[in-house]
């Protein structure tokens, strides 16, 4: 499996290169970025990371205004945000967290405490994947939930998400149970019919 | 005895994050360091000279996090107070500390030159 990718976002250089350090060691894949705006362009970018570690203060747009622009995206898995902070106030982190912060880490960040938080999101977001995959379907229409509660006939569900058509048809087995006992009965009728006709 | 100018836990527990067969992160780290603290320095002074609560407050607040990093925990007892002084816009008192933090950054500075000698 390709490593997860996880941004850090600090204008400050030794903590943005110890953090990233810290999770290179843990298994991640890092990319960088010095200001609020450099954050923002790489995660809005295709295939943004998965996981951002954001500083609290940086110029150009702080952290909880990152998180909470990308609440506002309402992506269906938004990037995952964890704010870098040195305020340690109950009340800055209720904002950050308010903000849409999924969670903190204060600074100068605690390798274990940093790995652990990262890898806690790391499964959460893997869990969420797996629900994605995860279609709920009638066991009897077949027909599957979308992600509006609504219930839809599997062609409408695919081709509306793939693009794909459905041709109708049947297969042997079908054939046998639907198909054939209705031409048998239709045949019975005709049979019925013609020698109903034929009596004198 | 005055402590020494670098905590030894943090640094080696920066030595420790170096992957097999990469560049050394703690020469990395201390190198940035030494580029980026004065500049930072210097910015404070300048906002201090200026009468500028906001420039030291934001100048203060990164050294912080900077000097946390490595350990050199004096200095950031420093910058804590210069942060939270001009958080308050109390710009009254700043050449003692201001000279301290040039006291501070010397003591590390030299520190750091040793161990990336």
């Amino acid at each position: 499996m390709a490593p997860v990718r996880v941004l850090v976002a600090d204008d400050e250089p030794v903590s943005r290169t110890v953090v990233g350090a810290m999770l290179k060691k843990a298994g991640y894949q890092v990319t960088f970025a010095s200001d609020g705006e450099q954050a923002w362009q790489q995660l809005t970018a295709p295939n943004p990371p998965a996981i951002a570690l954001l500083d609290w203060e940086m110029p150009g747009m702080a952290g909880p205004e990152v998180a909470e622009r990308i609440r506002a995206r309402g992506e269906q898995t938004p990037t995952y945000v964890i704010l870098l902070t040195s305020r340690d106030s109950s009340a800055d982190i209720v904002t950050g967290l308010k903000a849409g912060a999924n969670d903190y880490v204060t600074k100068p960040a605690n390798e274990d405490e940093l790995v652990a938080r990262v890898r806690s999101l790391e499964e959460a977001l893997a869990n969420v994947k797996a629900l994605q995959t995860l279609l709920p379907m009638c066991a009897y229409c077949k027909a599957i939930r979308n992600d509006q509660n609504y219930w839809e006939k599997v062609e409408t569900y695919f081709h509306n998400r793939s693009g794909v058509s459905f041709s109708h048809g049947y297969c042997p087995n079908c054939y046998d149970r639907f198909v054939k006992p209705q031409l048998d009965a239709l045949e019975d009728v005709t049979q019925a019919q013609r020698q109903q006709k034929e009596r004198p | 005895m005055t402590p020494p100018a670098l905590d030894s836990i943090v640094i080696a527990g920066l030595r420790q994050l170096t992957p097999p067969g990469e560049p050394d992160v703690l020469k990395e780290v201390l190198q940035l360091f030494l580029d980026d603290v004065p500049v930072r320095i210097e910015r404070l002074r300048a906002g201090w000279q200026a009468g500028n609560a906001v420039e030291v407050q934001r100048a203060a607040h990164s050294l912080k996090g900077s000097a946390g990093n490595i350990g050199a925990n004096d200095l950031l007892a420093v910058c804590r107070v210069l942060d939270d002084r001009s958080k308050s816009g109390d710009l009254s008192n700043l050449p003692e500390l201001v000279a301290s933090l040039d006291a501070e950054f010397a003591r590390v500075e030299a520190e750091i030159q040793r161990l990336i000698a």
